[in-house]
């Protein structure tokens, strides 16, 4: 019954006008940045961060967690119809809804996306509000051990779940765990490893860092690859799939929807990975896996439904612990800051109106999306024939004005220049910013905690392990790392990224 | 054991004790205090000497992990679009917004093979113009618009 009294508050704020507005602003947003290769969620919603101080925090979330969600939706478009991904969560799409396009049956191919999607959402929204609840009841019984034992448990699920060399997660988190120590201690309040630079008393900026790594250096990198783009046309009258191909697809839908919504839970998951995963299990499970990669429904059906429960699945942590599992709910935890709202589970008792408003938002924000694609997506299309030349420039100067504004000094692009530097030396020796960005947040709260941890226990590390819920984290934490280590676990993880 | 170098992992590796080298360096001043009441030096030099000792053990291993060359780097996009932030960075307090629009868009234009003068220009001004309207009129953005 409680539900229904929470999700009625929910939908009380999500569905005032200025509300809706900052919805469908979001989804707009996204479904833009999803469509268009070289531009990311992440990028947008850091150059947007500056913008949302005005705004009151519900407006603020609803709408940076449309760009999200939205971005799940647009990039599938471009996967279908040009075979390049919009999206890292749209990646898998590409194989068999390129496929589709080429037989003729984008229309089916677009329209079973986007219906893959708006299921995967709806179902995702119904997640997050009955989970929530439990989650943030056991979060207030933590304390600082238990806090920092769900952090390095968090943290370790990142490196497991990361793309590339888990041992370079590993160095990725460390080194974003020192670079969060940044500026005054709050604590003493004496300032570290500053170098007397005013800018960083608070820090390494969070925005310069984000635009930097992920926007910048992205762009630096793939202007150095070839630029290849042919559009596939597609009849508008053959846009419904057929009743056959529903049935075909609904239970691919299904699975999809509930490996999203489990992957998107765990620190490290997200979008991409649900997507593979739930590609994977299509593909295995089939009755004739040949199918696949050459047009089958289901191959877009089950990674489309899971990017978008994953991406939403993946606020629950963020709602309920104030922990991020990944780099965008990283992102989020900074929108919650800047407004005052130190995320934790507090938040849903003491901002219910914030809380239950922000995942009313998200069905809505569906349903727009479903308007926003199936009837429009014409006029996504003829976005894409923008060539990317034009393009890019465009987000260098976006990048940078976002950036400056939000410190209204040109300290903070001096920053991103560096972060930007460093993004491209990762990525050329195959290290994944991700883990990165998870420990540069995470890196303040875990010495907080930590300190405190230790200050209550006089000096005496058993303090992790004699607490029972701290032990629990601290030892799913080592059987993922020895999981992780196990030689039969690691070719079998090397394949599932291959795919 | 024979030296198979793979340089890219070595790269990391020294990249990674550099930093906690440096951060060492950088927190040596601090007070550690001990572990029941830590001073703002203990956890930062922790960590600082942590990823020095696991870069050198990365560096160690990619000494022998078999030989592999560093990724070829394309340089013009690189220092075009870095020149074009530093250039937002230079020009930005001194020529105001519309100028430094026009001049990044320009310079980060430059970075792909296939730029056209005439569209790259009028795509800056068009961009200079749009972000003027949009930051500074629209969203009230306290930046200057013209030197001065």
């Amino acid at each position: 019954m409680d539900l229904f009294t929470n999700l009625a508050t929910g939908f009380a704020v999500a569905l005032t006008p200025a509300n809706l507005g900052f919805c469908f602003l979001g989804a707009l947003i996204g479904t833009l940045v999803g469509v268009l290769p070289g531009i990311a969620p992440i990028t947008t919603i850091a150059i947007l961060l500056p913008f949302t101080f005005t705004l009151p925090p519900a407006s603020s979330l609803i709408m940076l967690a449309g760009i999200f969600y939205g971005a799940q939706y647009g990039g599938s478009t471009t996967a279908i119809l040009v075979n390049v991904p919009g999206e890292s969560s749209s990646i898998i799409t590409c194989l068999d809804g390129h496929q589709m396009a080429k037989q003729g049956r984008a229309g089916p191919a677009l329209a079973i996306a986007a219906i893959a999607s708006f299921f995967a959402g709806t179902v995702a929204t119904v997640v997050i509000a009955t989970a929530s609840a439990p989650m943030a009841a056991l979060a207030l019984k933590f304390n600082a051990p238990e806090y920092f034992s769900l952090m390095v448990l968090g943290l370790t699920g990142a490196v497991v779940l990361a793309h590339g060399a888990p041992e370079k997660a590993v160095a990725m988190v460390l080194i974003g765990l020192l670079l969060g120590l940044v500026g005054i201690d709050v604590n003493s309040g004496a300032p570290r490893m500053t170098m007397d630079f005013a800018g960083l008393g608070d820090g390494i900026g969070f925005v310069p860092i984000a635009i930097g790594m992920f926007g910048i250096a992205e762009l630096a990198v793939t202007l150095g690859k070839p630029q290849d783009r042919k559009l596939l046309a597609f009849d508008w009258r053959e846009l419904w799939p057929s009743k056959a191909e529903l049935r075909q697809c609904t239970p691919a839908m299904v699975r999809g929807t509930a490996l999203g919504c489990l992957l998107g839970v765990l620190p490290g998951g997200g979008a991409a990975l649900s997507s593979f995963a739930a590609y994977a299990v299509e593909k295995k499970s089939a009755t004739d896996p040949r199918r696949f990669g050459k047009g089958a429904i289901e191959g877009v059906a089950a990674p489309e439904a899971a990017n978008n429960a994953g991406a939403q699945a993946s606020f629950i942590p963020l709602l309920t612990l104030g922990i991020p599992g990944n780099a965008i709910m990283a992102l989020m935890v900074g929108a919650l800051m800047i407004q005052g709202i130190q995320p934790g589970p507090q938040v849903m008792t003491s901002q219910p109106q914030l809380f239950w408003g922000v995942i009313a938002s998200m069905w809505l924000g569906n349903l727009m999306l479903i308007v926003l694609n199936l009837p429009l997506i014409g006029l996504w299309v003829s976005l894409l024939r923008v060539p990317y030349r034009l393009m890019f420039p465009a987000i260098v100067l976006f990048c940078c004005i976002g950036t400056y504004s939000a410190g209204n000094t040109v300290f903070d692009i001096w920053v991103m220049l560096i972060f930007s530097l460093l993004g491209v030396f990762f990525t050329k020796v195959g290290a994944e910013p991700a883990p990165f960005i998870l420990g540069f947040v995470l890196g303040p709260l875990m010495e907080e905690n930590f300190r405190r941890a230790m200050y209550i226990s006089r000096g005496d590390p058993l303090v992790f392990v004699q607490r029972p819920i701290s032990a629990v984290l601290l030892a799913l934490a080592a059987i993922l790392l020895v999981i992780l280590i196990l030689p039969v676990v690691r070719k079998k993880r090397d394949e599932v990224f291959q795919e | 054991m024979t030296l198979r170098i793979n340089v890219p992992d070595l790269a990391f590796a020294a990249f990674l004790v550099a930093l906690g080298a440096f951060a060492f360096a950088l927190s040596a001043q601090l007070s550690v205090g001990n572990a029941a009441a830590m001073g703002p030096g203990y956890v930062p030099r922790g960590l600082a000497i942590l990823v020095m000792i696991y870069g050198l053990g990365l560096g160690l291993r990619a000494l022998f992990s078999g030989e592999a060359a560093f990724p070829t780097v394309e340089l013009r996009p690189l220092l075009l679009i870095m020149g074009a932030v530093a250039l937002f960075a230079l020009l930005l307090p001194v020529a105001g917004l519309a100028i430094t629009s026009f001049a990044i868009v320009v310079c980060a234009g430059f970075a792909s093979y296939d730029v056209r003068l005439r569209e790259n220009a009028l795509a800056a001004l068009v961009l200079a113009a749009g972000a003027v309207l949009l930051f500074v009129t629209a969203l009230g953005l306290p930046i200057p618009i013209w030197p001065g």
